[in-house]
């Protein structure tokens, strides 16, 4: 793995959590830099309980972290925290009957944003930065769930926050939304800190400089992208069948079957990807032996 | 917004020449131009500058030029604002900041359908009182009515009703001035609806108010449980405690039940009076959540 950032932004140790007899966080350690770093994980991985540990939504069992500086355990270095906090949560709500605008502002006034001038300013900036300036005065239960998400970023970008922390924010879009949505992710990490919470590996591999892998609460990767993809070299193979010795595999739009895994000695070798090396990540035991 | 009264030309309520029926007050235009006219008075000058040449006139008048091009700006930005709904509009106008009017306007249970189902419950009990007609009490209507308030407030900050709830804990508005901000009007409100159904009990008198004080001790004591026992179940606990506490009290006597007597009301008042310094000695405790139970969450010197 590459060296952590230097300058982390955000930084927690130890951080763990439980839920009954299940630990949703346990023992997780990481380091952010400016810059969008991409959490990959699958369901249960805990991605969502680190998120919202970091947003100060919940506080961990036991660990520690700071964010811009500041220590969320004392009441007033989690008001900075929060001041300096852009949240989109998994399921962003929407009170329905806000207009676009009237949300967002909504939102800027529990940033205690509360002159109205300076205040509708920031508003119509951040929905210009959405590119929603046509529909802010459109009730949110009349948008699109593309336009939804866009007006649940841009009450995340409102107060220009340091630290923005995006949980899933492209699950349901469609390929071109999601294009859209990955250009407004892209521009929002210049300067800042940005986490991204995701399934699609595509969004880390045109986001993201860094990305940390989750399974069962804890990290399992942290690095670069090119890191992760560089973990399947020589473990990815193509073959007219299914290889039973893989560990995944399946046919691909040619006809041919793509294998990942610990290939056979005569096996033809393909580039890897970012996702080969996300699933072979994945199966723990496979990557033990490969980096032996 | 006031009208020019003391306009030498005349303009008082009349249509002048440019079809006018009023003009901008020489001290609100200077307010206006220094960025100081509040809302809505504001607003009524926003549309009327906009129509009328004369008012515009004389702003570039009074207002210095940066000041005016600064107005102009926010006039612009003002034109790009959707309206407020109803709700926001009439807090404003009865002098509530734009800001707590908007943060009012998201409250889940001042919407109508919540009013319009606490007004049926409360008109369905009137008529079953009065066609009852036991000659002790109002027992249903007083039983029922301070769950109301109790219901409303729970509902009107946290994850079961809210939304935007999570987006809430987060922001930097400390969760007690929020919850604060909500709860005065929808008691307020769930008060006035239960003294209007009270007036429909005349024949009852004043023993048909017995409802108020253990109305306001339900509500106080199920926001002081609150940050331990969260949101939902705090209110609910307290709500079956008093069912509980009724029907023992109906099986023991068949006289006014003890809540009702000058005893019980008195025990209601303290119990309302202590768990509101109670709720207000853990205001702290409403700046998280927990994983386990939602308000009881950071303290100061925790693990986090």
């Amino acid at each position: 793995m590459s060296d952590l950032p230097t300058t982390p932004t955000v930084s927690a140790s130890g951080l763990t959590l439980r839920y009954g007899g299940t630990a949703a966080l346990d023992d997780v350690s990481v380091r952010l830099g400016e810059g969008v770093t991409g959490l990959l994980g699958p369901n249960g991985a805990g991605k969502t309980t680190l998120l919202r540990v970091l947003a100060t939504a919940v506080p961990p069992d036991k660990g520690a972290f700071t964010v811009l500086g500041n220590d969320p355990g004392t009441t007033a270095g989690r008001q900075e925290v929060r001041r300096a906090l852009g949240y989109l949560p998994q399921a962003p709500g929407f009170h329905p009957d806000f207009t676009a605008f009237e949300f967002v502002d909504y939102v800027a006034i529990l940033k205690e944003l509360t002159d109205r001038t300076a205040r509708h300013r920031e508003v119509r900036r951040v929905l210009d930065d959405v590119a929603l300036s046509d529909v802010r005065g459109k009730r949110i239960k009349k948008l699109s769930g593309g336009m939804r998400q866009r007006v649940a970023l841009a009450a995340a970008l409102v107060g220009d926050p340091g630290f923005l922390v995006l949980d899933e924010p492209t699950v349901g879009l469609d390929p071109e939304q999601r294009m859209r949505f990955r250009e407004l992710i892209a521009r929002a990490g210049e300067g800042r800190t940005v986490l991204l919470s995701t399934h699609q590996t595509e969004d880390v591999a045109m986001l993201c400089h860094r990305v940390i892998v989750m399974v069962r609460g804890r990290v399992r990767f942290e690095g670069t992208p090119a890191e992760l993809t560089a973990r399947a070299a020589g473990r990815v193979w193509s073959s007219t069948e299914r290889d039973p010795g893989a560990w995944a595999g399946w046919r691909t739009g040619t006809g041919s079957f793509r294998n990942v895994g610990e290939p056979p000695k005569d096996a033809d070798l393909v580039e890897p990807t970012l996702e080969d090396g996300y699933l072979l990540t994945l199966d723990g035991e496979a990557s033990e032996v490969a980096a032996a | 917004m006031s009208s020019d009264t003391n306009d030498t030309s005349g303009t008082n309520g009349m249509s002048d020449g440019d079809g006018m029926t009023w003009h901008v007050a020489e001290d609100d235009l200077r307010a206006y131009a220094r960025g100081e006219l509040a809302a809505p008075m504001l607003w009524s000058a926003d549309t009327h500058l906009l129509a009328c040449a004369r008012c515009r006139a004389q702003l570039a008048e009074v207002g210095d030029p940066v000041a005016l091009d600064a107005g102009w700006e926010r006039l612009d930005a003002e034109l790009d604002v959707p309206r407020p709904g109803f709700l926001e509009s009439l807090l404003v106008r009865m002098g509530v900041a734009d800001h707590t009017a908007r943060l009012l306007a998201a409250t889940p249970v001042l919407r109508r359908s919540w009013l319009g189902a606490v007004v049926a419950v409360l008109v369905i009990t009137v008529i079953a009182a009065n066609a009852a007609r036991t000659p002790e009490s109002p027992a249903m209507f007083l039983a029922l009515a301070p769950l109301l308030p109790l219901a409303g407030v729970a509902l009107s900050y946290g994850p079961v009703l809210d939304p935007t709830y999570e987006m809430a804990v987060v922001s930097p508005m400390h969760g007690f001035r929020l919850l604060l901000i909500r709860t005065v009007p929808v008691l307020a409100v769930a008060l006035v609806l239960n003294g209007l159904a009270t007036l429909a009990l005349p024949s009852y008198g004043l023993r048909a108010l017995a409802w108020l004080l253990p109305a306001l001790a339900l509500t106080a004591t199920g926001l002081a449980l609150t940050p331990r026992l969260g949101p939902v179940l705090a209110p609910g606990l307290v709500g079956g405690t008093w069912i509980v506490l009724l029907v023992v009290a109906q099986r023991t006597t068949d006289e006014t039940l003890a809540p009702y007597t000058a005893a019980g009301q008195g025990i209601a008042a303290a119990v309302a009076a202590l768990a509101a310094g109670l709720f207000y000695l853990g205001r702290d405790r409403f700046d998280s959540t927990s994983a386990r139970t939602p308000f009881a969450g950071y303290t100061d010197g925790g693990t986090a």
